[in-house]
């Protein structure tokens, strides 16, 4: 392919074409995935990383074996130079018996010696061969959790896979990237010295979220992963019950216990049943300690383009202040968790706890 | 005391609540540079919202005036050319504008009533940042000013910090002057003298570069390296600034500073730690065992340039002498070459050869490592005609990059050797926008980081080292037959003949 790209065209472009190689990612999809999205994405991602993709289409609802490939190409124009920045692509579509054993036939089409990330772009399947063989190829897999059907169910198979030391799986979670800037702006209350002893204090937490189309009924695992994080990250235990379904004014949701010493907080999700755009599902946290005297809390706007965050110490109000929330784009999102590599130990606390605080709400629904 | 929820948002690092005094604020670099890399990083979260900016200048204004004009500005250097009218008036709010005059002590009792009254309002707690972005003669008087007004005292567990622009001093007694100077009223870790080469990701990359590879430090030294070539050229003139650069030159404006921390980041040793005060120790060591130049030294080893008139892009440009506000008979240096030399046991005998100037062919710094020759060569020497020692080129800019050079065979029957170099380029390995130096310095000043920041012995010592150059040159003005390079070429023949004595050649970046 590439010395057809040096054979053919003018001399201009022969000598402008290099081949750039950071990465190998893999991504694995479905067939009613979305292909003209997926390329545009892939395009952009290529921008910015440019390596190796291996898009593996699977066929699972098909008894009759499959196994095709075919391999394309992407080049973009280094910006002032008239060089091409070029990295391949090859497809592959495997269904029936041949679905399991495609992974051996995409380890020797591997890069070596740069990281492979497998982007795993359907609900999880993460108890099945395929998923376990493209997994081991893999430094980093790259997951979304805004993407689970059955939220709790998942969510537990999460924790139970990245908790599975023998697998040593290094997890990136687009739905926990997407909550960066709600931590970023929680923890800045705390780099206020003169509110940090209040961290200590807390006594309630509300988030308000909107419900996961597929599980209504569920609540949604962004909610989840910020509360996991909370709580993993200032030492709140799930205390085994939760203490029953609470109403405040209209609204409804559920209460959990944790408990940080003799102190005991309340973790309150709360649904929020007003209309927005699709990509807002947390609408508000607050963190209030003192019994409502000190309230710190981060909004985002129904239309979900600004964030606006807010600390009130008795009648003290401090400055509050309004910023811009871009809307990253999937493949801006996935750019970003392709940067890194290590284990992200505060992930997966995080995920340890929000299986806790699974079982508790489920086991708390099941008792009468 | 320790946030816990700050480990682990990943690349972003928490700032303490403060104000930023910007001294000069109608000037250019406030508009161009300061305001919009605050508004950045605020917008980037990576700063609180208990934070304030005030600027200060003589020019008469109100706080809606200043947050009109730094809106405009704000627009004009961002991306999209224009800024969401809520999220400005939120960021509005922390500006402030206080017209004053740095030599009246009533002015600074002004900005001490004001900083209290942000203090009251936004909680920046006493945290304050003083940027002097205005002509380096007022630098000693408004440091002095602020001390008078109590300003420079931190208060119990706060911060004052003070960032001093370029250039500092013109020579060696005005550079220790400033500093005692501003020591009478500030300590030297409140002082962040800025440089903003340091601030650039392939300066910074350096030390990665060097300390987190295992295969480069073990050759980066005499035994290995046969010399080391420094390139900073720019296309430019002198831009209107000719009235500036006549009392300044080459040395001064560029290689005394920018290209000397470029040249101590090479040549010190591994620091124990990252610790500002660890790599700035490393830092001055390396630049202490750079040889002193003497008038021999100067006349035999460093050559002096001015640009006639000639062409850049193609376009006709007038020599330097034309130029507006400089002498007809100018004697200042626009070109110097110098060769260093680091009498110590990394680098005994290895010349390293720095080269900067004005109207050169095209905007580049980079730096070349060039290795010793194979020691036995195997091949003919027709088969090696066209091959060069192995160099490592560091991009600094613009193209930022890493290029490793080597000699590889020709393919085919007979036996030919030809170089080839292997690549690196931020642009294409990472795709990203490079931070603008700016907001990375504010953002490590307000983080009580100074490690890129120059330190008091570091200027000094830069100075120190150029003094003989330009006492000689100054002393021998009639020697220099200016102009003796024309503008669009690669400097003076006389920096080409001295590589020539050396048995070496520049590289043509």
């Amino acid at each position: 392919m590439w010395s057809g790209v040096s054979e053919g065209g003018d001399a201009s472009s022969k000598a402008g074409v290099t081949r750039a190689c950071a990465l190998n990612l893999l991504v694995y999809t479905t067939p009613w995935d979305d292909h003209g999205r997926l390329e545009d994405l892939l395009e952009r991602i290529n921008e910015q990383h440019p390596g190796r993709t291996l898009v593996l289409v699977a066929y699972r609802d098909t008894a009759t074996p499959r196994l095709e490939g075919y391999v394309s190409m992407r080049c973009r124009l280094l910006g002032g130079t008239g060089k091409q920045i070029c990295g391949e692509q090859v497809t592959i579509e495997a269904g029936g018996p041949l679905l399991e054993t495609a992974a051996t036939a995409i380890a020797p089409l591997l890069v070596s010696d740069v990281p492979v990330y497998l982007w795993w772009k359907d609900i999880p399947h993460y108890e099945d061969k395929l998923f376990d063989r493209l997994a081991q190829m893999a430094d980093r897999i790259v997951i979304d959790s805004a993407a689970f059907d059955h939220p709790y169910d998942d969510l537990l198979r999460l924790s139970k896979m990245i908790d599975d030391k023998s697998r040593r799986m290094r997890v990136s979670d687009l739905n926990w990237g997407r909550l960066t800037s709600w931590r970023t702006l929680l923890a800045s209350f705390w780099d206020v010295p003169a509110y940090r002893p209040l961290l200590d204090e807390i006594d309630r937490v509300t988030i308000k979220y909107r419900s996961p189309q597929d599980a209504p009924e569920e609540i949604a695992p962004k909610a989840l992963l910020l509360a996991g994080w909370l709580a993993s990250r200032l030492g709140w235990e799930v205390v085994g019950t939760a203490v029953g379904k609470a109403t405040r004014g209209t609204e409804e949701g559920a209460v959990c216990e944790l408990r940080a010493g003799d102190r005991s907080i309340a973790l309150a999700f709360v649904r929020d049943e007003t209309a927005g755009p699709d990509d807002v599902i947390i609408s508000t946290v607050t963190l209030s300690a003192k019994n409502g005297a000190a309230n710190f809390s981060v909004a985002k706007r129904t239309d979900g383009s600004k964030l606006e965050t807010e600390a009130q110490i008795g009648s003290e109000r401090s400055v509050g202040r309004v910023l811009a929330y871009e809307i990253r784009t999937e493949a801006a999102q996935l750019s970003r968790e392709l940067a890194f590599l290590s284990r992200d130990a505060i992930y997966e606390a995080a995920v340890a706890r929000v299986a806790q605080l699974v079982e508790t709400i489920r086991n708390q629904k099941t008792t009468p | 005391m320790e946030n816990p929820l700050r480990q682990g948002i990943r690349l972003e690092q928490a700032a303490e609540p403060c104000t930023v005094v910007i001294f000069g604020a109608s000037g250019d670099l406030t508009k161009r540079k300061l305001v919009p890399a605050l508004y950045r990083l605020v917008q980037q979260r990576l700063l609180p919202a208990e934070f304030g900016i005030v600027g200060l200048a003589r020019t008469e204004m109100s706080d809606d005036d200043f947050r009109v004009k730094m809106r405009e500005s704000v627009a004009q250097f961002s991306e999209a050319k224009t800024v969401d009218d809520e999220v400005w008036q939120s960021f509005a709010q922390g500006l402030y504008y206080l017209t004053a005059d740095i030599g009246t002590a009533d002015d600074y009792r002004k900005l001490a009533g004001l900083l209290e009254r942000i203090d009251r309002e936004r909680g920046t707690g006493g945290n304050r940042l003083f940027y002097l972005s205005v002509a380096p003669r007022f630098y000693a008087a408004a440091v002095e000013q602020l001390g008078r007004a109590g300003l420079t005292k931190p208060k119990d567990g706060s911060w004052v910090r003070v960032i001093i622009e370029k250039p500092f001093g013109s020579d060696l007694e005005s550079a220790r002057l400033l500093n005692q100077q501003i020591h009478a009223s500030l300590d030297e870790s409140q002082i962040y003298r800025i440089d903003h080469y340091l601030g650039k990701e392939t300066v910074q990359n350096l030390l990665a570069f060097r300390f987190a590879n295992g295969i480069f430090e073990p050759l980066w030294n005499r035994h290995y390296i046969d010399h080391v070539q420094i390139t900073n050229a720019e296309a430019v003139g002198v831009e209107g600034r000719g009235g500036y650069y006549e009392t300044a030159g080459v040395v001064r404006d560029m290689i005394q500073n920018h290209v000397f921390q470029v040249l101590s980041l090479v040549a010190m040793e591994p620091p124990a730690h990252l610790g500002s005060e660890a790599v700035r120790d490393e830092k001055i060591k390396a630049m202490t065992a750079a040889r002193n130049f003497t008038p021999e030294r100067v006349k035999a080893e460093c050559v002096r340039g001015q640009y006639g008139p000639g062409s850049i892009d193609g376009k006709p440009v007038p020599g330097y002498r034309q130029e507006e506000g400089v002498a007809p008979d100018s004697t200042t240096e626009t070109f110097a070459m110098l060769t260093m030399y680091f009498d110590n046991w990394r680098w005994a005998g290895v010349p390293f050869y720095i080269r900067s100037g004005k109207h050169l062919p095209k905007r580049v710094t980079e730096i070349a490592i060039q290795f010793q020759t194979a020691p036995h060569q195997l091949f003919g020497a027709d088969v090696m005609e066209q091959v060069t020692p192995n160099q490592l080129i560091i991009r600094i800019q613009p193209d930022e990059g890493i290029t490793l050079r080597f000699a590889v065979k020709v393919p085919g029957q007979i036996t030919h050797i030809r170089d080839v170099n292997m690549d690196f380029r931020y642009g294409t390995s990472f795709g990203v926008q490079l931070a603008e130096a700016y907001e990375r310095l504010l953002l490590d000043c307000i983080l009580g980081d100074s490690t890129l920041y120059a330190r008091k012995d570091m200027t000094e010592r830069g100075w120190e080292i150029v003094m003989p150059i330009l006492d000689y040159w100054a002393g021998t003005k009639g020697e220099g037959s200016f102009p003796n390079y024309e503008a669009g070429t690669w400097g003076p023949q006389a920096a080409d003949e001295l590589m020539e004595r050396n048995g070496s050649r520049w590289r043509r970046p």
